[in-house]
């Protein structure tokens, strides 16, 4: 009984097989992890960073790139682009020989955890944050034989935040140092991050060279889909399109549109099994994959409650009428309900019922709730707008 | 099949033989522990007021059955730790009883628990029967770790094992709920106890050599008394036991007769009444009692002091009148100091006064309300007798007043320049203390002109 209960992720016996229709081709190469050769829609920024990171290259000097945009815009692809590109040029020898990089604020489990992985990745050293801080400061602050240029990738800078910002100042002032010949390209989300959150001094040293990627457009979108899909006939273009739209028009997130082109064929699967041959993903199939991604579960969370559930909801909106305020108390909320239990004719809950349910639309988050030591003066605000409630409300008793 | 209902019915008769009137609980316990290998229920939340009989009736379920089991009480276990070892070591030591330091188990967290919870099962071949976790004043846990409470609420599910746990509190299940939802346990009530199942359960532990019907008219005396204020098992049954001797003590000298109720209750009923107002309250302790007791049957007056008619305290002649000033200060509306205290006050409006008494509710009421330090000082040099420089000595005297807790500082420590105190004593404890100096306190007092 007890090992059901718990609900786990199946296992995996046979490996995956490859894909065998057009669908599934489809689907295999709109995953996100399938990055594609090239990144369509992204040259010019490839082409500021190339020559950015080139030009500290052949000079051999250092230097510091901010990257900001929000998420799904291929930041990190992009840069990931660029140092491939880098090196295949130094392996035609075009270029001289560089080492690259990279830093996850994301992956490590505390700011100056940074100093051990850029040691391990540089040196293959193992050694504390102090030791690693202070053996990375000799490396780049003082003249030694070497040496190529070394070019770190900081991607969720965000994270390096420390009190005394020391990581963040570090990273940024060794490429100053004259001996250095440091590249760094950090990546974060916001765009006015070394004002927020850096100190003067830390902010002036990472420099004037930012770079923004801008959300994508939804014609940009549609490209990266269809430059995806390059000679395989499994997307309708309009249904290309209704994705692409409706994605730009919330986030501009490329790893958003990707999924819902995904689940479109899925759905397209599903709805027709018999003629997998030659189906077209549509814009229906679509629209039904954005619905899904799109709408609130709240709505259908409260439409399938129970009936004394629901009355509670009613109650709490019809006292926040009555008071004006968007809080209310246990003790008036009850009183309320067993006044809307007589209109329904329904038999009233006690007490401890009707605070069962309060806690349990407590804990699917439909409801703010305190905790249930301060009983009747327990305070209770909604989650969703009245609004909301009383459209799902309305809709049901509606039929 | 008959056989086997016999002998799963037996345990049930002989523990509803010894635990007088709760048959009804006791039903429902054992149905749902079923057979030692049936699955239990995850969790059972018994409730119910003190002296109920909740860990009585487990206990004794527990131990007749020789289940598998663990008593905790969370109080003890201030810190998780604790209460994870003293789970494990206890189930461990099960068959062995012996503490050696080297099996001896250490767990710090949840996860742990867990899996050193399985491993000790396993190692002592519980794992085909239900064990049982018992924890006692389960209320503690919620102010303990929050993942504390409901990992035990799916114990069974995380273990993997047959195992029940057992929460014992005093207050419902609601007081419980909080954030993201909780298995919910089964609840099982413990009702009071009426008046009849008292009596029948305190006739059942009467004194050697008394007649059931003797004792249970004692008890129908007693209760007619205390049952209005106490319902709780244990006190009644511990006056009980503290009177029966005077009771007695008519008949013991062949005054009266064992069969002449009304006489014996004549004789009892003023001296319980004045149980009810000493050793009820605590006021002396039973040593004291039954001393007492004895003293009367020698013929002596006993001389009973309680504990609060002792609000008589030592102290320094300048610290009662600042005291006297604090209570003042305290309980007075600063707009009324002018009247009570300056050399020419001003004249009263009579009228006035009288209507407003009749609006304003009594401070005494309401508590003593904080003043400055600048007020107390005003009120003390009006009041006390003779010129009294402001010395060091005198501020002294108010932080050691407060270091008694007879003051209070409000504002906390960090206010040097006007401190703000509250008077935190009774008024017949600042009566005493102006007795003492011979000043009428009440004369001063807004209240009570």
């Amino acid at each position: 009984v007890a090992e059901t209960a718990t609900p786990t992720i199946p296992g995996r016996c046979k490996p995956l097989s490859s894909p065998t229709s057009i669908l599934e081709e489809a689907r295999a190469r709109l995953h996100v992890s399938a990055v594609p050769d090239s990144l369509p829609c992204r040259d010019k920024e490839f082409d500021d960073i190339y020559s950015f990171v080139e030009s500290k290259i052949l000079d051999g000097t250092g230097g510091c790139m901010y990257i900001s945009g929000v998420p799904g815009t291929g930041k990190t692809a992009t840069v990931r682009e660029v140092t491939r590109a880098l090196q295949q040029a130094c392996d035609d020898g075009e270029l001289p020989y560089f080492k690259y990089i990279e830093i996850n604020g994301m992956k490590l489990t505390e700011p100056r955890q940074a100093y051990v992985q850029i040691l391990k990745q540089l040196t293959k050293q193992k050694a504390t944050p102090d030791h690693a801080a202070d053996l990375l400061n000799k490396q780049f602050t003082t003249r030694g034989p070497r040496k190529e240029t070394v070019v770190l990738l900081a991607d969720e800078l965000d994270l390096l935040w420390t009190r005394k910002q020391d990581v963040m100042y570090n990273i940024f002032d060794w490429p100053s140092h004259p001996h250095a010949r440091l590249v760094v390209l950090a990546v974060a989300n916001t765009m006015d991050l070394p004002e927020r959150i850096m100190m003067k001094r830390v902010s002036s040293r990472l420099g004037l060279t930012r770079m923004t990627f801008q959300p994508y457009t939804f014609r940009q979108l549609q490209e990266i889909v269809v430059s995806r899909m390059k000679s395989l006939k499994a997307f309708d273009d309009d249904a290309i399109q209704l994705a692409a739209r409706k994605v730009a028009a919330v986030s501009g997130d490329a790893r958003r549109a990707l999924d819902i082109c995904r689940r479109a064929t899925e759905i397209t699967e599903t709805m027709s099994p018999s003629k997998k041959a030659n189906i077209l993903v549509s814009t229906c199939h679509v629209d039904a994959a954005l619905q899904e991604m799109f709408s609130s579960p709240k709505i259908v969370a409260i439409r399938s409650c129970a009936i004394q559930e629901k009355l509670f909801l009613r109650a709490i909106v019809a006292e926040f009428h009555r008071t004006g305020l968007e809080e209310a108390e246990f003790a008036k909320l009850y009183s309320q309900h067993i006044s809307l239990c007589r209109f329904d004719d329904l038999q009233p809950p006690s007490t401890s019922e009707l605070a069962g349910m309060c806690s349990r639309l407590g804990s699917i988050r439909l409801l703010l709730v305190e905790h249930g030591r301060n009983d009747l003066f327990m305070r209770v605000r909604l989650n969703v707008s009245q609004d909301d409630i009383l459209y799902a409300l309305k809709e049901k008793s509606g039929v | 099949m008959a056989a086997m209902e016999i002998e799963e019915e037996n345990p049930v008769k002989n523990i509803s033989k010894k635990i007088s009137c709760r048959n009804q609980q006791i039903k429902t316990l054992v149905s749902l522990i079923g057979q030692r290998e049936q699955v239990a229920p995850p969790t059972l939340f018994l409730y119910g007021h003190t002296g109920t009989g909740k860990s009585l009736v487990i206990n004794s379920l527990l131990q007749t059955r020789e289940l598998p089991h663990v008593m905790v009480n969370c109080v003890e276990c201030y810190n998780q730790r604790f209460m994870y070892e003293k789970i494990l070591n206890k189930l461990q030591g099960l068959r062995s009883y012996m503490n050696d330091p080297d099996s001896y188990l250490k767990c710090d967290n949840m996860n742990d628990f867990i899996r050193m919870f399985r491993q000790v099962c396993e190692d002592r071949g519980l794992t085909k029967q239900t064990v049982y976790i018992v924890l006692d004043k389960a209320e503690c846990l919620r102010d303990k770790e929050i993942n504390i409470l409901p990992a035990f609420l799916r114990l069974q599910e995380l273990t993997h094992q047959n195992v029940c746990v057992v929460l014992m509190t005093e207050i419902v299940w609601e007081k419980f709920r909080t954030g993201t939802g909780y298995c919910e346990p089964y609840i099982l009530n413990f009702p009071d106890y009426t008046k009849d199942e008292v009596l029948t359960i305190l006739t059942e532990d009467r004194p050697e050599g008394c007649e059931a019907d003797f004792y249970s008219m004692y008890l129908n005396l007693l209760l007619s008394v205390f049952h209005m204020v106490c319902r709780d098992l244990r006190e009644i049954r511990y006056l009980a036991s503290l009177n029966y001797d005077q009771y007695c003590q008519p008949i013991k000298t062949g005054d009266v007769l064992a069969s002449d109720t009304r006489k014996l209750w004549k004789n009892i009923e003023p001296h319980l009444k004045k149980a009810l107002q000493t050793v009820y309250l605590r006021e002396v302790s039973s040593s004291q009692w039954e001393k007492a007791q004895q003293e009367t049957e020698i013929g002596e007056t006993p001389s009973l002091q309680g504990l609060s008619s002792r609000n008589h305290v030592e102290l320094p002649y300048y610290s009662k009148y600042l005291l006297i000033a604090a209570y003042l200060a305290s309980y007075n509306p600063a707009k009324t100091d002018r009247r009570f205290f300056a050399r020419n006050s001003g004249k009263v409006d009579r009228r006035a006064k009288l209507i407003k008494k009749h609006e304003r509710t009594s401070n005494h009421m309401l508590g003593p309300k904080q003043f400055p330090i600048d007020r107390l000082m005003a009120i003390f040099f009006s009041i006390v007798e003779g010129k009294v420089s402001p010395t060091a000595n005198i501020f002294v005297q108010i932080s050691s007043l407060v270091s008694l807790n007879m003051l209070g500082q409000v504002a906390g420590d960090d206010q040097i320049d006007t401190p703000k105190y509250k008077c935190l004593v009774s008024l017949e404890f600042i009566k005493s203390v102006s007795r003492t100096v011979g000043f009428d306190v009440l004369r001063y007092l807004y209240d009570f002109v």
